[in-house]
């Protein structure tokens, strides 16, 4: 062993099964004998830990920690995180406001109606191809690209959505490229020409759906009030039966309805859907900002359903609650982030009139226009949009043990609470932790159960998407 | 018998760490990287490395087990090998057969 050795950046978890540790630069996680526990609290106090002074008894124990990177030379130079640049990132996803209107008048919605501000307004047919050749031309060495039609409401315009996916297809096919294609609707347009074209293109639907109609109807009304639940429901059947991919229910809950979770999962399984996530809604008004009250409600909520979906796993099932099966799968693979997300590296929103927008959150708010198809995108743009976003906030987090996993957090989320509600950087850490603490316990439990390994490849395949 | 080693990789990063500090860093790259000892795949319905490798991770320098080439080709996948329709004839595939490598006889679709 080298003369001394210091304590890499790292969190132990202890609790109903075996402790565990969490290596946070590698986002490692190791399990830990009674007496490797022992070990690593008696010394883990001490700044540094000099091999001479160790007992015997306890040198196989650090040479383990030393193995797994928790303990490191002193003398080992500190490596840097990787660095990224949104320049050297070739576009990987595009999403397409094909339809800045919309036929719902959802009361959380962060885009005022599907418009994002701005008239109503479609994304012309032509643009719309001309748009899939700027995510194709600039995807690099990439062999799949995604394209996402978004809004609004995207079905009112198939137009585009057509034109697009036509074009992905044949201009993929001159330049070798395979185009996947994935549309979020709120499901009231769908007809069976629609759906015949969605599973002919092979297209992951998500449709919005807050559970059962006395959640749903709250949330998703029309322009005339009237609830949506009905009109969603009886246009279902044709787009869920005999689905090539998998359909999957995406739901907006607003806190007051946090308790609610179980019942919602439960009931949009039981319509049919492949698959189901949940989100807390973004806090678009002080008036859907959570009480520490609700986001514990909104954790127990989600951890009632983490016990199902361990107890299914133990049975050698999945449950398709998709939460926590893409949290598994970074954990499964310890992906770090050097970035919270793709904005501007690789994902890239595009608005109905051709404007780019690092996210489809921050699509039609021109502080954040970073080009458009007449200019291309300006990556310097990106750089100095995100920049106003996060500056400073690695610093802040960078005593937190969950930051090569959140990286930060949404930026959308971040801004909604930072500088339009005004509120200290950090409200939605607790939340954002305890979540993480959760899947860490989860994926550590499933393990040692051996259950994981069922799933291992089909979690690695979620975290590469 | 081996002794459990007081300190166990959990997920695939720690095995990755681990697999350095042993010098063994070809399990990690083995499946990518250079040719395996052996071939990676073989048959195009099931794939019979399992016979020769009995750990119950992913093999590696070994072929693919039924287990890993079974999930590849189904659900969402697309993969020319005979493998149940999961996503509408046999959506509950799975639960005959909830682990390949031991229980693929059970698997009875048709």
């Amino acid at each position: 062993m080298d003369a001394h050795l210091s304590w890499a950046d790292h969190r132990i978890f202890n609790g109903s099964g075996e402790p565990f540790v969490f290596g946070v630069e590698d986002a490692s996680l190791f399990s830990l004998s009674p007496d490797a526990y022992e070990t690593l609290c008696k010394w883990r106090t001490s700044e540094f830990v000099d091999p001479d002074k160790i007992p015997l008894t306890e040198l196989e124990v650090l040479d383990g920690l030393r193995d797994a990177q928790i303990l490191l030379p002193v003398s080992r130079e500190k490596l840097l995180p990787a660095h990224l640049e949104p320049e050297n990132v070739p576009l990987s996803t595009l999403v397409l406001e094909v339809a800045q209107d919309c036929n719902l008048r959802c009361t959380y919605c962060y885009a005022e109606a599907g418009t994002y501000g701005a008239a109503p307004c479609l994304l012309a047919p032509a643009t719309a191809r001309r748009a899939v050749r700027y995510l194709l031309d600039n995807s690099g060495d990439r062999e799949h690209v995604t394209l996402v039609f978004f809004g609004g409401e995207p079905l009112l315009n198939m137009q585009a959505v057509k034109a697009a996916t036509s074009e992905a297809i044949s201009y993929g096919r001159i330049i070798g490229k395979e185009v996947h294609f994935s549309l979020t609707t709120n499901g009231t347009l769908l007809d069976p020409e629609i759906v015949t074209f969605l599973h002919a293109n092979r297209v992951s639907v998500a449709v919005s759906m807050d559970g059962p109609r006395h959640i749903h109807d709250r949330n998703r009304p029309d322009e005339k009030g009237n609830g949506s639940y009905s009109e969603i429901v009886s246009r279902l059947g044709p787009l869920l039966e005999n689905s090539p991919v998998p359909v999957a229910a995406r739901v907006t809950l607003a806190p007051d309805q946090w308790r609610s979770v179980v019942e919602v999962f439960d009931h949009l399984i039981g319509l049919g859907f492949h698959e189901v996530g949940i989100a807390p809604v973004s806090p678009v008004s002080k008036a859907l900002l959570p009480t520490a009250g609700q986001e514990a409600e909104l954790l127990k909520g989600f951890g009632l359903l983490v016990r199902r979906f361990v107890a299914d796993a133990r049975k050698g099932l999945v449950m398709p609650f998709s939460n926590i099966l893409d949290l598994l799968g970074r954990l499964h693979l310890g992906q770090t982030k050097p970035v919270s997300c793709g904005a501007g590296f690789g994902y890239m929103a595009m608005d109905a009139k051709g404007r780019f927008f690092p996210c489809h959150r921050l699509a039609g708010q021109t502080d954040f226009c970073v080009g458009s198809l007449q200019t291309e995108i300006n990556t310097d743009r990106i750089n100095s949009c995100l920049d106003s976003l996060n500056n400073g906030r690695k610093q802040s987090c960078s005593k937190c043990w969950a930051r090569t996993l959140c990286a930060g957090g949404c930026h959308y989320e971040n801004h909604l609470r930072e500088n339009l509600l005004d509120l200290p950087r950090g409200t939605s850490c607790t939340f954002i932790r305890a979540w993480l603490d959760l899947g860490m316990r989860t994926y550590a439990e499933l393990r040692t159960d051996g259950a994981i390994e069922a799933m291992g490849r089909r979690l690695e395949g979620r975290a590469q998407c | 018998m081996k002794r459990k080693r007081p300190i166990q990789a959990l997920n695939e990063k720690a095995r990755a760490i681990q697999s350095l500090a042993e010098g063994e860093d070809k399990s990690v790259t083995a499946l990518q990287d250079g040719p395996p000892p052996m071939p990676v795949g073989c048959t195009t319905i099931f794939d019979t490395g399992w016979e020769t490798n009995p750990r119950p991770t992913y093999p590696v320098g070994n072929c693919m087990a039924s287990a890993r080439d079974f999930h590849g080709c189904a659900g969402d996948c697309w993969w020319p090998a005979q493998v149940p329709d999961g996503l509408t004839n046999h959506e509950d595939f799975d639960k005959q057969c909830p682990n390949v490598v031991r229980d693929w006889r059970l698997l009875k679709f048709d």
